[in-house]
């Protein structure tokens, strides 16, 4: 089943991913990327219904990416994650909706803070500092809790994120095999072997 | 599917052409009046189906479909098949086989499930026949059209990309179909999975239909990248086998297609009962002998030997 | 059916002429110059700038504009139709992407860009847009650069070297002459600022140049690397009036002396 972690420390946000696709009981692609780079310091990871999810996260990006032409400069992540929950809310109410979930996150370049934001299909943002989606949102909140040290290394984020994955891992029935980590700090964002 | 675009931004000036236009289609000067829709006029201005008139257009079609809910119903869908396609070094794969179930009665053992869209490409029906004869129809002229328009020939993505978008604009209004699209486009062999949830994938490998599972299973266990065309072309045939003899909903012929950079080959149909008993007969790749597991193992025994008394 | 006469602003006159299309092609031709240079793997737009006034914010003025990551658009005539009409192309870029995956080949967006500009012509209460386009850039999975044209009445051409806008065909003329197969980096930079000191007397201050070398990789060039090409050029042409003076004395004297020669008092 699918399950997306998040988390911020120091200077940086770590996004993480399960790479499966299912239909059914089969798996269809295990090396499937469902974290989007949106702009250079703006990662997006979602999953829900199958169809929509890339759908929806493509429409995302492309719109992203014309801001970014138009005007030179990308949006800033919380303006960027408001835009986003608004699109989602907004097919909500429409005739057939998105249901997709998401985790936002970004490296604000002007005031040099990292940014995450939780999104649900329902168009609910929330400002967190750590963030799951899925079946392994079950384990990772309270281990996080636990775990967490906002102003952590890179590395401590991702001993902490290792937990999450590991517990997951262990505990759930149906749990992914593979993830996909990404980090976006001021350089930009870099793939993760973990 | 250029919904998207007119998202983005309707300008005043849109919407001015657009007034333009409809005044040019009161008036009976529209575009469609220029030439023949080859059965898909339908669509010509966005696509509109005839529905029926009740609440849940949806939920009706699923009423009168849906034999799981009520055998009974009125309408039977083809639905059970196996159907493969994989990607190695000498191009593409795909397999498919030849039976078509309406509920417990095979309608058909003649059924073509891999659907020609061009020289180069294919595509594979799984789920509702009709819907994937249709629209991968469908899916042919507008890749001709982009053929033409562009100069150069649609790429395997691009195709896909279009079939997706165009099954999701139906999503939750019953459509059924899980394809596989192949082809060899600039960027080489390829194989993407569509289905009417308006998934898309790309991979190198796919199986779709009841009897994917037990066609994954030889499928997966036979393939490498640098399999030769014969030894490809043998796991093809012995994965639809796979799926024929297991799969209820499977079964009567494999028909294989193998697609190179100079377009898709036809190479042969074969018999699943005879490639049981006795192989696929004088084919590259075949072992000779039967596929079958009495066959197969003919003169083995699990059992020790009986021990002869001194 | 009477109701349309009255709706279009583009009829055709009694001798087959759009007039509006014509006046638009006029307001290009009054608008800066732009021009584009195709090398053996380069591609340059350069266009005249007007001059900033002394409170203004030279950000503000762009004319030459990106499209997408691999394709740069300079225009001349109408600067605020050409943001309507850039900013459409932006919108056809990523819905291309989108929709089809791959990023848009050049002459696809100027076959879009055309076949806007076309429609504004045959389209009742809109009137057409008063500007031309060089498209430039790379398509995907492709070394060859490439430059095309559109002019307002939706016509496109693709090009070795072009201009468009004020005096374009004197700069024309001039690329004609002076345009080669295989340029260099360096030489088509070159020409194009060659090209467009035929009609900006100005120099460096008012030039803008935008290189694209490859797919996606796109340079503009500042102001003193302008300069220093302006300057490289007109050393050359002073060089070249230079030896043309000296050859024109030589051949001075050289004349003066044979007649000297041939009046000279014999027994000399």
């Amino acid at each position: 089943m699918e399950c997306s972690f998040a988390l911020t420390g120091k200077d940086y946000v770590l996004v993480a991913a399960d790479t499966t696709s299912a239909r059914s009981i089969i798996k269809m692609k295990v090396d499937e990327d469902k974290i989007k780079t949106l702009s250079p310091h703006l990662l997006m990871a979602y999953s829900g219904e199958p169809g929509d999810t890339v759908q929806f996260a493509e429409y995302i990006e492309r719109n992203i990416r014309l801001y970014h032409i138009r005007n030179l400069y990308p949006l800033r992540p919380q303006s960027a994650a408001s835009w986003i929950r608004r699109a989602l809310a907004e097919s909500l109410r429409s005739r057939q909706s998105y249901t997709v979930n998401l985790l936002v996150g970004g490296f604000d370049t002007a005031d040099k803070t990292p940014h995450l934001y939780w999104i649900d299909y329902l168009g609910t943002m929330a400002t967190v500092p750590f963030a799951a989606h899925g079946y392994g949102s079950y384990f990772a909140s309270s281990l996080l809790d636990r775990y967490h040290n906002p102003d952590g290394t890179l590395e401590e984020g991702l001993d902490a994120l290792r937990r999450a994955i590991d517990e997951t891992a262990k505990r759930l029935v149906v749990s992914p095999g593979k993830y996909t980590v990404k980090v976006v700090d001021k350089d930009g964002v870099r793939v993760i072997d973990l | 599917m250029n919904s998207f675009a007119t998202k983005f931004s309707p300008t005043d000036a849109d919407i001015e052409l657009r007034r333009a236009q409809e005044i040019a289609e009161e008036e009976g000067m529209s575009d469609v009046m220029w030439g023949s829709e080859a059965g898909f006029g339908n669509l010509v201005n966005g696509h509109a189906f005839n529905i029926p008139s009740v609440p849940d257009p949806s939920s009706f079609l699923r009423l009168h479909t849906d034999d799981h809910a009520d055998p009974n119903c009125k309408i039977k869908i083809q639905h059970g098949t196996t159907t493969l396609a994989f990607r190695f070094q000498g191009g593409v794969i795909v397999a498919v086989d030849s039976r078509a179930t309406a509920g417990s009665y095979i309608a058909s053992g003649t059924v073509k499930k891999v659907i020609e869209i061009n020289p180069y490409l294919l595509g594979t029906m799984a789920g509702g026949a009709a819907d994937c004869q249709y629209w991968e129809t469908y899916l042919g002229i507008q890749c001709r059209l982009h053929e033409l328009r562009n100069k150069e020939r649609i790429s395997v993505a691009a195709a896909s990309k279009y079939l997706s978008n165009l099954v999701y604009g139906y999503k939750g209004m019953g459509l059924s179909m899980g394809t596989m699209i192949c082809g060899w486009d600039k960027t080489g062999p390829a194989v993407f999975y569509v289905d009417s949830d308006g998934t898309r994938l790309k991979g190198d490998l796919f199986s779709v239909g009841s009897g994917s599972t037990f066609a994954y299973g030889v499928l997966d266990q036979g393939y490498r990248w640098d399999l030769t065309d014969a030894e490809a072309q043998e796991l093809g045939r012995r994965s639809i086998y796979a799926a024929g003899h297991r799969d209820a909903f499977s079964g009567n012929t494999c028909n294989l297609y193998h697609v190179k950079e100079d377009g898709w080959k036809f190479i042969g149909n074969y018999d699943i009962t005879k490639m049981h008993y006795d192989g696929p007969g004088e084919v590259a790749g075949a072992p000779g002998g039967g596929y079958g597991y009495d066959v197969r193992t003919q003169g083995r025994f699990s059992a020790l030997a009986p021990t002869v008394p001194a | 059916m009477s109701r349309s006469y009255d709706r279009a602003l583009t009829v055709f006159s009694p001798d087959g002429h759009l007039f509006q299309v014509e006046y638009a092609l006029e307001a290009v031709r009054k608008g800066t110059c732009a021009v584009g240079v195709r090398g053996k793997d380069v591609v340059v737009l350069g266009v005249e700038k007007k001059s900033v006034l002394q409170l203004q914010d030279p950000r503000t003025v762009r004319k030459v504009v990106m499209l997408d990551d691999h394709v740069c658009l300079a225009f001349a005539g109408l600067t605020a139709d050409g943001r309507v009409l850039i900013d459409k192309a932006r919108v056809e870029c990523q819905s291309h992407r989108l929709t089809v995956e791959d990023p848009v080949t050049v002459e696809y967006i100027t076959r879009h860009i055309a076949g806007i500009q076309q429609r504004y012509t045959q389209s009742g209460g809109v009137r057409p847009f008063g500007i031309s386009t060089l498209i430039v850039g790379f398509d995907p999975h492709d070394t060859q650069p490439r430059l095309y044209q559109t002019e307002p009445s939706g016509i496109y051409s693709a090009w070795k070297a072009n201009a468009i806008g004020r005096s374009s065909k004197t700069v024309r003329e001039f690329l004609e002459k002076n345009h080669k197969d295989d340029l260099t980096r360096e030489e088509s930079i070159k020409l194009t600022v060659k090209s467009l000191l035929e009609v900006v007397q100005t120099g460096a201050k008012n030039i803008e140049i935008s290189v694209m070398e490859s797919y996606g990789k796109v340079t503009n060039l500042d102001l003193p690397q302008i300069e220093a090409i302006v300057q490289e050029i007109e050393h050359e042409k002073e060089a070249e009036a230079e030896r043309k003076r000296s050859r024109l004395a030589a051949t001075a004297a050289g004349q003066a002396a044979m007649s000297s020669r041939a009046t000279g008092t014999p027994g000399e």
